[in-house]
């Protein structure tokens, strides 16, 4: 027993020394650095963590301290109208693999990521929404003319990313002969295109978009042949009381215009607007 | 290339002798040390060595414990570098690292303190392996040249065994064989008896003796003054880096002509 | 619960979890070879005599051990594949896979090195100093004498090489390899969270079956074949 407490005041000890090392590190480069360590914190207690992507130009992205993209501006909309303000969101990254694991465990209130609204899901999450409906589609050099849809993919060189399965759907459904690209990211994938290594990249139409107009500078364009439909929806726990006030709120920003000033100054510049068929959505009944 | 032309045209074999006399007929002059300097670090471990040894001879280096005489012995075939003076075998100058000095050492075979047998081969391999690899000889002349060879030393029984299941005496006649195995014009022996269990001095020595008597060139390290008494032409005393005294083996033993000698073996004789 | 081992079931189905080990196998297997070549090199050269020879091998490993394995591949596939246009297969599969075993296999080459040269250092020096006496120059004798000894004396560390390097062989998937275990768990977390427990076990149980035998081999490997002095 006297050796435990001796460990952890051993233990203690050195984290003391870890600590006042580092805050004396801070001292020297930034004197006032201490005060604002709390106010990005959630200890607020009234204050609600949203999960996005950070890595997806026009949808979810981390820019320094900047939050930017469609998910974002509709993740705001909602909040601001479920009563938060601006102050009061955390962002958080919820990566595609642990969207279903950070809503369980509580780590994020709710997810706007680029979530598609599956049966599967919905036997472990609730969805509200959906706020958006994409379909896969292709990114291409601008100048490219003989791909205008994943028919043409046959023989070509295709980059998706890393763990999702658009690629394989276009590999199973339409053009067995295509060779596939995975990259842990979109950006890597329109460096390959930029390179002229792969012939085009695939996933959401929307994503597509916000790539073409962060990185291509003209020089990509969205084939504009959507050919699956993804029913972007809002991520919450099992049995959570939100999804109606949710609905509202994307109801609202549908009908006041602010949805579609979205869309446009995320996908700005890459000649892109969304499936008009479907668009803007009409968010489903609440289970 | 032609490390096998001789600097003298005259065979040494026949002017061996068969016992140590002082006022022998000395070949020609086989290993020649000039001004020889090496330091390990500040200290000076070889000052100003001069030394000859003649085809045939049998020097035995005799001094105390730092006094420079397995450095000596190394330096001769390199596995020490010397800072300056230059040391000659058969003619030729030892050559920097490379081809040239490997093929130098292949004519000069080595006995360590500590066998050094090689540990992952068989006492057979071990003896052929210079042969074979160095001389490109075939395996089956080189186990033949190799079996002929322990059975000269006395270990030819133990040809398929690993060298740890020998005792040390056995495994020193071993590596005496390995040298032999390259024909070397000349044998080092750094302290062959050092390491061995007393039991076990005299079969090496016997070997020794027996190589001597068939008109061997040697050079040995060694605190055997029997051995030297029996079979050296000259001992040569060395104290400090440098030879202090040099002599026919009866001559140094009876009457050494330095203090240093005199109280050097005062020490080693008392018990 | 027979919902869920038919739900179970219906997984395994749709993924190839084995071909997802066998992909890692293979990449165990042709990264450890060329390692096991390179690292081999990469020890002559430090024990060689040429000082600039050291200094080389010296900085290959300080170079590649000291960077991530991810950025290597990455840098394979960023860099040199889509740069540098360097392909080493028509066949995108293909390409990937040789990328990602020529990643592994200059990575490990660096431990592989490291073990070896621990592996000389179990050989006394008068090992080499008896070759050299008997006339073999510096790459005969590491061949015949130093070598041998060294890789029985570097059983241990090579094996700890060989478990890194199956473990590793996941990051494969930073250079396309998207078929192998780490991208297909992840896969299949993505679309089957409800399973997310059982998914992991059955990827970590894989790795320990194939770890453990290696462990096994090596231990008996390194008495077996010890150098007795």
């Amino acid at each position: 027993m006297r050796k435990h407490t001796m460990g952890l005041l051993a233990m203690a000890a050195a984290s003391t020394l870890v600590l006042s090392a580092c805050g004396s590190a801070e001292v020297g480069g930034e004197p006032d650095g201490g005060g604002t360590a709390t106010a990005g914190g959630d200890g607020g207690g009234d204050g609600i963590t949203i999960g996005i992507k950070y890595d997806q130009p026009g949808l979810g992205l981390q820019d320094g301290a900047e939050y930017t993209g469609f998910d974002v501006d509709v993740a705001r909309y909602v909040a601001n109208e479920l009563g938060y303000s601006e102050d009061q969101i955390t962002f958080k990254e919820t990566p595609s693999a642990n969207r279903e694991a950070m809503l369980q465990n509580g780590d994020v209130d709710m997810i706007f990521a680029t979530y598609s609204i599956t049966d599967d899901r919905k036997e472990v999450i609730d969805f509200a929404g959906p706020y958006f409906i994409a379909g896969q589609d292709l990114l291409v050099a601008a100048d490219n003319t003989d791909i205008t849809g994943p028919e043409d993919l046959e023989g070509k060189n295709l980059c998706s990313v890393t763990g999702s399965t658009s690629a394989e759907k276009i590999k199973t459904d339409y053009a067995e002969g295509v060779q596939l690209l995975e990259r842990p990211g979109y950006a890597e994938c329109v460096t390959a295109l930029s390179a002229g290594q792969v012939d085009a990249v695939t996933t959401d139409d929307i994503i597509l978009a916000g790539l073409a107009a962060a990185n291509g500078d003209g020089n990509l364009k969205v084939v504009g042949a959507p050919f699956s439909e993804e029913q972007y929806g809002v991520g919450l726990p099992k049995d959570s009381d939100q999804c109606e006030a949710i609905n509202e709120a994307i109801t609202k920003m549908i009908d006041d215009g602010a949805w579609e000033e979205a869309v446009a100054t995320n996908t700005e510049g890459a000649d892109y607007t969304p499936n008009a068929d479907l668009n803007p959505p009409k968010p489903a009944d609440c289970a | 290339m032609d490390q096998s032309t001789p600097t003298t045209g005259q065979p040494a074999a026949d002017e061996t002798v068969d016992a140590p006399t002082s006022d022998r007929v000395l070949g020609a002059p086989l290993v020649e040390l000039k001004h020889v300097n090496k330091h390990f670090g500040a200290l000076h471990v070889l000052q100003d060595i001069d030394l000859t040894i003649h085809k045939g001879e049998v020097l035995v280096v005799i001094g105390p414990s730092g006094s420079g005489k397995s450095t000596l012995c190394r330096a001769i075939n390199r596995l020490e570098t010397i800072d300056d003076g230059s040391i000659a075998v058969d003619g030729k100058t030892l050559p920097e690292e490379g081809k040239a000095l490997a093929q130098l050492r292949a004519e000069v075979g080595m006995v360590f303190q500590s066998f050094n047998l090689f540990a992952h081969k068989t006492v057979l391999d071990n003896v052929t392996l210079g042969p074979r690899k160095v001389r490109g000889m075939n395996k089956k002349d080189a186990e033949e040249l190799a079996r002929s060879l322990l059975d000269r030393v006395g270990v030819g029984n133990q040809a398929g065994k690993m060298p740890a299941q020998l005792s040390g005496g056995q495994q020193q006649r071993v590596a005496i064989a390995r040298a032999l195995a390259m024909q070397p014009k000349v044998m080092l022996f750094d302290e062959p008896t050092s390491a061995l269990d007393p039991e076990m001095v005299n079969e090496v020595l016997d070997a020794m003796v027996a190589l001597a008597e068939e008109g061997m060139t040697m050079i040995v390290v060694t605190h055997e003054m029997g051995f030297a008494r029996k079979a050296a032409h000259r001992v040569v005393f060395m104290a400090d880096g440098q030879i202090v005294e040099e002599a026919p083996p009866e001559e140094f033993f009876t009457a050494p002509k330095s203090d240093r000698a005199r109280d050097f073996l005062s020490k080693i004789l008392t018990h | 619960m027979n919902d869920y081992l038919s739900g179970l079931g219906a997984l395994l189905e749709q993924y190839d979890v084995l071909g997802a080990f066998w992909t890692n196998i293979q990449l165990t297997f042709w990264g450890a070879l060329f390692a096991l070549v390179i690292g081999t090199m990469l020890a002559l050269m430090r024990i060689s005599p040429i000082a600039s020879l050291r200094w080389a091998g010296a900085t290959y490993v300080n170079v590649f051990r000291n960077t991530p394995l991810t950025i290597i591949m990455t840098f394979l596939v960023l860099a040199v594949w889509t740069q540098l246009q360097v392909s080493l297969a028509a066949d995108f599969n293909s390409n990937f896979f040789r990328l990602a075993v020529i990643g592994l296999a200059v990575y490990h080459a660096a431990f592989v090195c490291e073990s070896i040269r621990s592996g000389v250092n179990t050989v006394p020096l008068g090992q080499a100093e008896a070759a050299r006496a008997i006339g073999l120059s510096f790459l005969p004798a590491a061949q015949l004498v130093i070598l041998p000894q060294a890789f029985r004396g570097a059983i241990a560390p090579l094996g700890n090489t060989l478990i890194a390097l199956l473990k590793n062989s996941t990051v494969a998937a930073a250079a396309s390899v998207s078929w192998e275990t780490a991208s297909t768990m992840k896969t299949m977390l993505e679309f089957n969270a409800d399973y997310r427990w059982e998914i992991f076990a059955l990827f970590a149980i894989g790795y320990v079956i194939l770890v453990i035998p290696i462990g096994l081999l090596t231990t008996w490997l390194s008495q077996r074949l010890a150098v007795k002095r």
